[in-house]
């Protein structure tokens, strides 16, 4: 679980290009979506587009999406319940 | 007198509905959608999703479907003109993608077979097509781009001197907005509902409308072009402000130019794309400006989102409305939003309407706004005021050299400023948090922006934004394509697809200085810093404030050299820009600037009627003490003529400067050498670095021209009080 938490934030630095933020400053109980990182929509579409190449996991409701991308702890979790061969 | 009324004499329009004025109102008068899944390309996988698609258009790569659509609807439109056109202004996003998306992935690599890709070849094919000898002006604002073309010609016509404007929007159906929509998540795969309460999103489509304007009343015209406004939410690169600030104010500049209350608007086409966003913040808007509102609906159920097109398609029915007296139904909405507290009319129906307000808005928070009336509409515009020149308070330029001082030091030293500034070295001067999602032109322009604004010591924030670019962001729609393909059509990026629209920097400056008023993105090649002037010298009036004017275009391996008609063949690739921060105020201005010449060639009497313009030669010899001459490397030999034409007139007693040897060859150099020359005239002294001799001093009363060659001949002067 918390390796998925560390590749989560190595993915999500290196995708929205949050250079000035290391993994080890990445609050994975944070606010996500909406809060200082100046993450937005277009963020989330991208990210949602990650998941499914990365991981197999179709996000494709906003109202899920704004559950499961409300913090990275909520989306690791996510991932983890719906990837293809269930929980690891 | 009044205002000169601007009547739009006849119109030529290709959609999905059909083609030709008849077609479409009998197309609206069924209430038909003509939104259907996508046959123009083929898809790698999955279900087409549903489009607006013009049938009949030859599928041949040359030219591309956007220049075929472009010609159909403007051959229509000049159907029965007979005189010459003063100008043509035309709004697209796509050019040549299409083909150029094809050309790409079969890794094409003659450069010959790129010669459509920019937006400018679709201006010149309908210039050719109509033998106009004007400026052939783009407008690329995404999905504003064709209202904004009109509030642009509306002024050019005006100002007085010309009498005959093709105006319009084009543009086709590609995989770039195809999937770019998708990626955003914003098609409904049942269609397009507009102000529906279930409605998903729009249907990407395509189409081209064309009007011709004039101020010489037509027999029969076809209705007036009454007002026009402009806005910018400087909110978000794509969510529209969730109020409709933005809406709001470009629906009040739109009636205060026409010197209307909204009380005598009849009908109002909604810009009504079907997203929940867009029509909810349109929704408020409205409400706010129109306690009762009129009549209103989207068309946009039966023809989908032709994007750059959409203004001026909707424009057309707009005239067909005022014209045949109708009301569009909104189709596709089957039970409205109670949350928009709107009623739109649903089904079409025959009814007297004396004035139209008709939306567009896109991509960067970019609105605009048009008012049409019936052709009796008494034309109640204030009369347009003369204005001076624009004054120059602030400059910034960047070559490969660097920011301004290091390029005039790289001048002084006699060494080429031609390369590209390492990316490091531009975010080096941006917060990281600003640009994390940007790539190298809105980066190169925010570095502009931020460096001429600083430039000025202190002045406010410029209230609005010129650009002009002539290859765009080339460095997103790379990205975009190559991951499309790379993924065999499954993970297109949403990021990139909003960092690829050409208006994307100007916006990203736009929402860096809060920037609300007009946002204009031109793109003309070689041409394109021309033409944000000439937009920034129109739409910028006395009570705007000022606004930042700027050209900047990014090279980009490997599409450069491809797709611009100018890189240099045997040097590096160069990148770069200038910023000028200008309003019309002329006290404590560094200089003024005005563009005396614009014209289309490759005529040998071209530069005959530049000297004619300029006052004749020998005012020339006593007004301007230097030349700098634009010789783009494309056109070499064309415009080394018309130079040597040029001088020969004026025996050659002007010191020249052919700036690109020292920019190197981009389309927007043309802005690094208006910097130079406000540079030149705030020291009184042009180095004889650049003129390939002594230092000559610049007198007061001397001023600099700026003169751009090959297929259009333009001259842009900087002098002072």
């Amino acid at each position: 679980m918390h390796d998925l938490i560390n590749e989560l934030k190595v993915k999500l630095i290196d995708l929205l290009n949050l250079t000035d933020l290391t993994p080890d400053d990445f609050d994975e109980h944070s606010r996500l979506v909406g809060g200082d990182l100046g993450i937005d929509s277009i963020d989330v579409l991208e990210m949602v587009v990650m998941v499914e190449k990365d991981y197999g996991v179709v996000i494709n409701s906003q109202e899920v999406g704004e559950k499961v991308f409300s913090s990275l702890t909520t989306l690791a979790d996510y991932i983890r319940e719906h990837r293809p061969g269930g929980a690891v | 007198m009044n205002g000169q009324p601007v009547y739009i004499a006849s119109a030529g329009i290709v959609s999905p509905l059909g083609r030709g004025l008849a077609a479409t109102a009998e197309a609206l008068r069924k209430n038909r959608s003509a939104i259907g899944p996508l046959q123009v390309f083929a898809l790698l996988q999955g279900e087409p999703l549903p489009v607006g698609q013009v049938p009949g258009i030859a599928a041949d790569l040359f030219p591309p479907r956007t220049h075929r659509l472009a010609c159909e609807a403007a051959k229509m439109a000049m159907q029965d003109c007979t005189e010459p056109l003063d100008a043509i202004v035309l709004g697209c996003t796509t050019g040549g993608i299409l083909t150029t998306e094809q050309l790409l992935r079969e890794n094409e690599s003659d450069k010959e077979a790129y010669r459509y890709h920019g937006l400018l070849s679709v201006a010149e094919e309908v210039a050719a097509l109509c033998n106009c000898a004007g400026p052939a002006i783009t407008v690329s604002t995404a999905c504003s781009s064709s209202a904004v073309a009109m509030a642009l010609a509306l002024d050019m016509l005006r100002a007085g001197g010309m009498q005959r404007i093709l105006v319009g929007g084009v543009d086709s159906l590609s995989r770039l907005t195809y999937f770019g929509f998708h990626s955003l998540q914003l098609v409904d795969r049942q269609g397009c509902r507009p102000l529906d309460v279930s409605r998903q999103g729009l249907a990407v489509a395509e189409g081209a409308a064309m009007l011709l304007l004039t101020t010489i009343r037509p027999e029969a015209p076809l209705a007036v072009l009454l007002g026009a406004g402009l806005s910018c939410d400087a909110h978000h690169p794509t969510a529209p402000h969730p109020a409709g600030e933005g809406a709001l104010k470009a629906m009040q500049a739109a009636l205060a130019d026409a010197g209307m209350d909204p009380s005598a608007i009849e009908y109002i086409n909604l810009h009504g794309t079907g997203t929940p966003e867009n029509d909810l913040a349109e929704a408020r808007a409205i409400s706010t400006l129109f306690p009762a509102p009129p009549a209103l609906s989207s068309i946009k159920g039966a023809t989908g989102h032709s994007l750059a097109a959409a203004g001026a398609i909707e424009a057309v029915v707009a005239a067909l409305a005022v014209s045949q007296g109708f009301i569009p139904g909104n189709t596709g909405c089957r039970q409205p939003d109670p949350a928009l507290h709107l009623v739109p009319q649903t089904v079409f129906a025959d009814r007297p309407v004396r004035t139209v307000l008709s939306n567009s808005f896109g991509f960067g928070g970019n609105n605009g706004s048009l008012v049409i009336g019936r052709a009796d509409a008494p034309a109640s515009a204030a009369r347009r005021e003369t204005r001076g020149p624009l004054a120059v308070h602030g400059s910034a330029c960047l070559t490969g050299a660097g920011l301004k001082a290091a390029t005039l030091a790289a001048l002084q030293a006699g060494t080429t400023a031609a390369g590209m500034i390492a990316a490091e070295e531009i975010s080096r001067h941006l917060p990281a948090r600003l640009i994390r999602r940007l790539k190298r032109l809105a980066r190169l322009s925010l570095l502009l922006a931020t460096a001429a604004h600083a430039d000025t010591g202190g002045r406010e924030n410029p209230a609005a934004v010129f650009m002009g670019t002539g290859w765009g962001a080339l460095s997103e729609t790379y990205d975009f394509l190559t991951r499309l393909n790379e993924s065999a059509e499954q993970f297109p990026s949403p990021t990139d697809f909003v960092g690829s629209v050409h208006n994307g920097a100007a916006g990203q400056v736009a929402i860096l200085f809060n920037a609300t008023g007009a946002n204009v993105t031109t793109s003309g090649g070689d041409y394109s810093f021309e033409q944000a002037l000439l937009a920034a010298d129109h739409l910028l009036d006395d009570s705007a404030g000022s606004a930042m004017l700027l050209g900047a275009d990014e090279a980009h391996s490997p599409l450069s050299p491809l797709l611009a008609p100018s890189p240099d063949p045997a040097g590096p690739l160069a990148d770069g820009g200038g910023a000028l921060y200008v309003n019309r105020d002329q006290q404590n201005a560094r200089c003024l600037v005005r563009m005396p010449f614009y014209r289309r060639g490759p005529a040998d009497g071209l530069t005959d009627d530049l000297l004619a313009a300029l006052g004749g030669v020998d005012r020339v010899l006593s007004d301007y003490a230097a030349v700098f001459a634009g010789i783009p490397a494309g056109m070499t030999a064309l415009g080394n003529r018309q130079l040597e034409h040029f001088l020969a007139a004026i025996g050659h007693r002007l010191p020249v400067c052919r700036y690109r040897r020292f920019t190197g060859e981009f389309a927007s150099a043309s802005a690094v050498a208006a910097v130079l020359a406000v540079s030149c005239l705030e020291a009184g002294l042009v180095p004889g670095a650049l003129v390939g001799g002594d230092d000559i001093v610049v007198g007061r009363d001397r001023k600099i021209l700026v003169l751009g060659t090959g297929h259009f001949l333009t001259s842009m002067e900087f002098f002072r009080q």
